[in-house]
């Protein structure tokens, strides 16, 4: 187990940067998610960890000991990557087992330790055959059997589940927290899905752009993101963003936005100062509701409406802006039907308009 | 309408891929094909496709067998998983070609390749060629493709398991909407629960080869034929406590091994249940069907936290019970910690009880 620190570190392939002088502290134990859309630098970060690429600029400390200059293998680091690249040639035993016959392992400890980690990755039908026939789930949970086996100071995780059902994702999920839980290695787990990112990690480090947006608990990133890019890639189903104009009147400041204006309460004050102007209202979909019941209401029609059994997501078009709200299965209007929606506005974000531009390069 | 009858698809010698299934596939509905990796989704659409034949049985059409059809001949419009965009033109000219093949005018070519190309967010992308695109730009112009044309039925193959979350969410409700629009009939493959749910007019859940139930998402999510339905639809996935009957009265009690009381039903809703040694008998809740209870709740179960997930929104508690491990959420504002002994609060008739995983009865939620 080790702590990890970075200092200004930079990755630059040829002329592209990918990752612009980060900073970042992760604790000895700690398990931090790293969450970005593709392209933001989160694997070239996790893979200069990894001593995978060289580092460009800046430094990395384990424990203190700067380790740029030292070996992938020497690094005690265990990996799992997307691309599980598994031995074509040799059972998936022999896949899982490989690490531990390179480190000199007697035969009867690799087969415990072998047999343990199939057993809980439900491998254990497998182990006799090849890689070849696996599906694209099976050979996953042997790419990540073959990292977990050797019980690593670090452990790196690239996007581990991100191909499996909906019930082998929380199988897996819930099977790497309790394994940090009982064993505590420091963790990374790169990710581009958000649930999995608030589910699994102590913090949050949220990327785009080569640049750490924000370093938090999920609770923070979830409740207070602290600019629009992280308010709109964390948390499912996506926020609704609206542009807005705020401005301070002589009840003091107030927003408006599809032609409706509201008093902004005391907690936006000085966020409202800072924009003053155009910007950008940001509203999650649990915190709207059809009906009349607040101070802020917006007139819409109803797009499409989803019945997840649990809780009805209902799109709402309003002016030229499609709103997503969460409600009750029992909500159900029709399409094209006009609604009143409501919003809560003690949940009201607030951004400037000029960092609209990173969500909306979300969809290219 | 189209029918599969009994149709067994074997790869090679010994990789069986559907094991004599049936299936129906009504005129303009959405038809949601869920289950694991390896389920056998993809050989359905490429069987309605023509693209695999069946090892044996019959694929009907209205009626009539269209084995001997050749794919082209069959106006089946299908995104494939791996996309197969034609590399050496534009995207523009990716979404026109199933519409040149059918002679279509520029002018309408022109009017649909906007359209289609607005609803699916890559408008800007119409110049370029598939080789400079992301997974997720690709797999977009790839239904995109599918779309774009009238036909007979759409086969979509995890249409959207390479985009973000957000881009997913939003390209769903297109997707919905288009479909209720046209009136088509659409076949669409996903591993996930929430896709499945949100569009599916009716849903079929595959497993190894084999339909295990097919329904609307209500049936699936409140009326689970079978503990792997049960555990497989709806997210988070469903609990289970393993329990034994108390016969008494006009009541049978549903108890731990422990002796902790977990439900208690109306004979008559369990008139299903054997009385036979050795069987697994399991009661099933999702986790907002039970919550932590406060001081003064009957019935509670006690258990400790074995593990807490963030989804933003809820927290959910995974709290050892025995041998079991159940979901509970709770309100993101809770204060709870690993390792704490929490009571689960029950509406002793929220239940759904299984015997050797088959469905015995569901008692519907109580307000």
């Amino acid at each position: 187990m080790a702590s990890i620190r970075a200092e200004k570190l930079v990755k630059r392939y040829g002329a592209v940067k990918a990752v612009h002088g980060i900073d970042f502290e992760i604790a000895d134990g700690e398990f931090v998610a790293i969450l970005g859309p593709s392209g933001c630098g989160k694997s070239s970060t996790m893979r200069m960890i990894a001593g995978l690429e060289p580092i460009s600029e800046g430094a990395i400390y384990f424990d203190g000991k700067r380790i740029n200059d030292v070996r992938a293998r020497d690094r005690n680091v265990a990996m799992s990557f997307e691309s599980y690249a598994l031995y074509p040639t040799i059972s998936i035993y022999e896949n899982i087992a490989f690490p531990l016959r390179a480190a000199g392992m007697d035969n009867a400890e690799i087969d415990r330790r072998v047999r343990d980690i199939a057993g809980k990755m439900e491998l254990t039908a497998l182990l006799s055959q090849k890689p070849q026939g696996l599906s694209s789930g099976q050979a996953q949970r042997v790419g990540l059997a073959r990292a977990l086996v050797r019980k690593p100071a670090v452990f790196l995780l690239d996007e581990p589940i991100s191909h499996l059902d909906t019930r082998q994702r929380y199988r897996m999920r819930r099977f790497i927290k309790s394994l940090h839980q009982e064993f505590n290695y420091t963790m990374i787990y790169v990710t581009h899905d958000q649930e999995e990112a608030l589910a699994l990690a102590d913090r949050v480090m949220v990327m785009s752009d080569g640049e750490i947006q924000q370093m938090a608990t999920p609770d923070e990133v979830y409740a207070r993101p602290r600019n629009a890019f992280v308010a709109g890639f964390v948390g499912e189903p996506p926020i609704n963003f609206v542009d807005c104009y705020v401005e301070n009147g002589t009840g003091g400041w107030t927003v408006s936005f599809e032609g409706q204006r509201l008093a902004l309460p005391e907690r936006l004050s000085k966020a409202a100062e800072r924009i003053g102007g155009e910007g950008l209202a940001a509203i999650r979909p649990h915190f709207l509701s059809l009906g009349d019941t607040s101070p802020l209401t917006l007139q819409g029609k109803v797009f499409v409406t989803e019945e997840l059994q649990d809780q009805n997501l209902i799109f709402v078009d309003v002016g030229g802006t499609r709103f997503t709200l969460v409600a009750h299965p029992t909500v159900t209007p029709r399409r094209c039907e006009t609604v009143t929606v409501s919003i809560d506005p003690e949940h009201l974000l607030l951004f400037p308009r000029s960092e609209a531009r990173k969500f909306e390069d979300l969809a290219a | 309408m189209y029918e599969l009858k009994s149709v067994h698809k074997r790869y090679g010698l010994s990789k069986v891929a559907l094991r004599k299934i049936d299936l129906t596939v009504r005129d303009r509905e959405f038809l949601v094909i869920y289950g694991p990796a390896g389920a056998g989704k993809s050989t359905i659409l490429n069987i309605l496709a023509g693209i695999a034949r069946p090892t044996s049985g019959d694929v009907l059409r209205d009626g009539e067998s269209i084995m001997h059809v050749p794919p082209e001949k069959r106006d089946a419009a299908m995104a494939f998983e791996n996309y197969a965009l034609y590399s050496h033109i534009s995207v523009g000219e990716n979404l026109a070609f199933p519409l040149h093949a059918r002679g279509m005018n520029r002018a309408d070519i022109d009017q649909r390749v906007k359209r289609i190309s607005g609803i699916l967010g890559i408008g800007h992308l119409l110049d370029r060629r598939p080789g400079f695109l992301s997974g997720g730009q690709r797999q977009r112009v790839a239904l995109g493709r599918a779309i774009i044309r009238p036909a007979d039925i759409y086969l979509l193959d995890e249409p959207v398991g390479h985009l973000d979350a957000k881009l997913r969410h939003k390209i769903r409700a297109e997707l919905k909407a288009l479909a209720e629009d046209l009136s088509a009939t659409v076949v669409f493959t996903t591993t996930s629960s929430r896709e499945a749910l949100a569009l599916g007019d009716r849903v079929a859940v595959l497993n190894s080869g084999r339909i295990e139930q097919i329904g609307t998402p209500a049936d699936l999510y409140h009326r689970p034929a079978n503990a792997f339905v049960a555990s497989f639809v709806g997210d988070p996935p469903m609990s289970f406590i393993s329990v034994e009957p108390r016969r008494g009265g006009d009541r049978v009690a549903f108890v731990t091994p422990d002796g902790m009381p977990v439900a208690a039903l109306a004979t008559d809703a369990v008139a299903g249940l054997r009385d036979e040694p050795g069987s697994t008998i399991q009661v099933g809740f999702r986790s907002n069907e039970v919550r932590l209870a406060e001081a003064g709740d009957p019935g509670t179960l006690r258990g400790r936290v074995d593990v807490i997930e963030n989804l933003g929104y809820v927290k959910i508690a995974l709290v050892g019970i025995g041998s079991d491990q159940v979901s509970v959420s709770f309100p993101t504002g809770k204060r709870l910690s690993v390792g704490e002994t929490v009571a689960i609060a029950f509406p002793r008739d929220a239940v759904h009880l299984f015997q050797n995983a088959r469905a015995i009865a569901h008692a519907a939620p109580s307000a």
